[in-house]
């Protein structure tokens, strides 16, 4: 996808006036924060659970080199080929020199997001390959041209209605129903065949094991096994940080990641795979080719982005951000969304061009209290802003601004004169209702939502009263 | 060549933190399990199977037959129960070819709008309801996800209370390990369309699981 990170606040202005995006944010994030609630209500071990994937992570990345070269070597010994791409054109070449030498024509495709990362669908593109989205979300934007908006569900920005609409003018026999049960039949029937008759299926690995060289997919769907079933061919690309030592700890993860996803206990297919089809197998692929992905992630081992390698691309921390909900995936303007995506997709693509993505956070520390592994999202974002000020990158109006509130700040008598002066300006442009609907120069806040009226005085002013 | 570079850089960002013993160091890490996993004595493992595959989240049935030979019967009424035609998939796996199937039409293979199959799980978890199949010449892997009645067929004393009893159970090591083992916890299901979950969206729709306890 085009990155458009950069221009985030048309991204945004555009995203807010889009009015069914908020109903289906809406929607979508409240269940899943409800649901995930209560699985973990119901699982006492959460706590050491967390904390057990976290150090799990911390011990494979520190062992990291010793694990990839052990995956390696088992992944090879099980008949698979192993690839390694330092980039993400080098992973497009490898995709398409398989293809080519395959002389494929179509492929069936599991969602991953590294995949989306890679720009998977380029690389198939230049092999002359058609591509066949089977996840039912990554199908419902495939057939309306948009880019994922969230990295477990990435048609999140679609509401029923639409979906309706869509298939309706793309499938062959759409239903005539269009409540969620007809249009899931819908997409099975279109979908089915496609399934038999590709020649190379395309997945991603949420967990590499590197003792077996096994790797693992999760669905709730089962597409992921029906797709990598029949074809002669799979590739699975995947990146470094997957790995994890054993088939045991990957079980770890297993419990935590549906728990945060989605709120279940285990999602409906976990599938570990070993190498191609063995002699006497009635089916499964021919050949298996795994591409091993870097992409900046050796880059993050050595500096303060390390704890991010622990993400294990659950997607809650984006369910429970007020922004992400406020805005939706595709403000972003980048792959990752949402808080995880605002550390990713800096380190992956340059400060330079996201620099909006760190500062497009209040710090509530939502984010990090549901991350499964722990990870200190806003601590980070916030050293990512530090970054971005020692670089030289806030905009004349900010620094004037920051100058003018640094002149304030250590000016106490200075500064309470100018928070009662506005205090009592916005009071005044309230007019007893409780709310402003537009403060003059600052248009940019009150057009998507109202200010509240502020109290009767400052906090210094109401304790001195009170005292 | 990409390969040495990226390992090298990885080896250079780890030089001050590799474990001495790495085996060791990942071994404690996993040393006891219970903390961290959803335990539930005093209930046994065939009790806690059962809530589980039947849950809401999970939405397989479960019914118990005193023996294999009593599975074709058994078939016969739930495809009479639904109306279905009489036609099965079968795993050709002995255990279940040997049976008599008189009556029925069975096939050995799923065809693609295959409407109903017979296997044969070689585990069960019991702490997530889920089965567990590996595959096998007489155990491929369609059959388990193509057709839209999953019947499903697992001894009693083959379920083991978590996923890291299945490990051990089948072996760990990488020699151990079949072409897949799919770990399968109820019907095919999605949530894309504004969360809502539905039932069926590739694969099987409906889940009958038949315990044998012989
Ligand atoms: S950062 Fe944490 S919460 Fe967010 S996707 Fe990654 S693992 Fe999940």
């Amino acid at each position: 996808m085009k990155q458009t990170s950069h221009q985030f606040s048309e991204n945004v202005t555009r995203a807010l006036a889009e009015p069914t995006l908020k109903i289906a944010l809406d929607r979508t994030t409240t269940l899943l924060r409800t649901r995930r609630a209560k699985v973990i209500d119901a699982f006492p071990e959460y706590a050491k659970a967390r904390e057990t994937a976290q150090k799990i992570k911390d011990h494979t990345l520190d062992n990291l080199g010793h694990y990839l070269r052990q995956f390696e070597e088992n992944a090879i010994a099980s008949g698979a080929q192993v690839y390694w791409a330092a980039t993400p054109a080098e992973a497009r070449k490898t995709v398409t020199d398989i293809c080519k030498a395959e002389g494929a024509k179509t492929a069936t495709r599991v969602k991953s997001m590294l995949g989306e990362e890679i720009g998977i669908g380029e690389a198939l593109a230049d092999a002359g390959v058609e591509r066949i989205e089977t996840d039912l979300a990554e199908h419902i934007i495939q057939l309306a041209g948009d880019p994922p908006s969230h990295i477990v569900m990435p048609a999140m920005h679609k509401t029923q209605e639409q979906v309706a609409e869509l298939f309706a003018a793309k499938h062959k026999e759409p239903s005539e129903e269009q409540d969620v049960t007809s249009l899931v039949g819908s997409a099975r029937r279109e979908l089915r065949a496609k399934f038999m008759n590709a020649d190379i299926s395309i997945s991603g690995a949420n967990f590499l094991i590197a003792d077996t060289g096994s790797f693992v997919t999760v669905t709730n769907e089962g597409n992921a096994e029906l797709t990598t079933t029949p074809p002669k061919t799979h590739i699975v690309t995947v990146g470094i940080e997957k790995i994890v030592p054993s088939l045991k700890h990957a079980a770890v993860f297993l419990r935590l990641l549906s728990r945060a996803a989605i709120g279940t206990e285990i999602t409906q297919y976990t599938t570990f795979f070993n190498g191609p089809k063995r002699d006497g197998d009635r089916d499964g692929p021919e050949n298996l080719h795994i591409v091993l992905v870097d992409n900046h992630r050796s880059d993050m081992l050595s500096d303060f982005l390390r704890p991010m390698l622990r993400c294990i691309r659950c997607g809650a921390c984006m369910n429970h951000c007020p922004v992400y909900a406020a805005v939706g995936g595709h403000a972003y303007g980048a792959v990752y969304p949402g808080p995880m995506g605002s550390v990713l997709t800096p380190a992956m693509t340059g400060l330079k061009g996201s620099k909006d993505l760190p500062n497009a956070c209040t710090l509530n520390g939502r984010c990090r209290e549901v991350c499964p592994v722990n990870i200190p999202l806003t601590d980070m974002l916030r050293a990512l802003r530090a970054k971005q000020f020692d670089e030289g990158m806030p905009t004349p109006m900010t620094k004037w601004a920051l100058r003018l509130w640094g002149v304030m700040a250590t000016r106490p008598a200075l500064y309470r004169f100018g928070t009662g002066v506005s205090n009592m300006a916005l009071r005044l442009l309230a007019r007893g209702r409780g709310k402003i609907t537009s403060v003059p120069l600052a248009g940019g806040w009150t057009r998507t939502r109202d200010l509240p009226e502020p109290e009767a005085g400052t906090f210094m002013q109401q304790y001195k009263k009170r005292r | 060549m990409s390969r040495d570079a990226i390992l090298r850089k990885i080896d250079n960002a780890n030089a001050v933190r590799m474990s001495s013993d790495v085996a060791a160091a990942a071994a404690a890490l996993i040393a006891e399990p219970d903390g961290y996993r959803a335990t539930f004595a005093p209930q046994s493992v065939y009790d806690r199977f059962v809530a589980k595959a039947t849950s809401e989240t999970v939405t397989a049935t479960v019914e118990d037959i005193a023996s294999l030979e009593a599975l074709p019967e058994a078939v016969a009424a739930y495809i009479a129960n639904n109306e279905l035609v009489p036609r099965i998939a079968l795993q050709p796996r002995d255990s279940l070819t040997e049976l008599n199937w008189s009556g029925f039409e069975t096939v050995d293979q799923a065809q693609m709008n295959e409407t109903l199959a017979v296997t044969f799980a070689d585990a069960a978890i019991a702490e997530t309801g889920s089965l567990v199949f590996r595959t096998a010449p007489d155990a491929p892997v369609l059959l388990n996800f193509l057709p839209l009645h999953h019947l499903v067929v697992v001894r009693r004393s083959s379920i083991l209370p978590h996923m890291e009893d299945a490990f051990d159970h089948f072996g760990t090591t990488a020699d151990a390990q079949r072409r897949s083992l799919n770990v399968i916890t109820g019907t095919s299901g999605t949530a894309d369309i504004e969360a809502k979950n539905v039932r069926g969206a590739h694969g099987p729709r409906f889940m009958h699981i038949y315990c044998v306890t012989d």
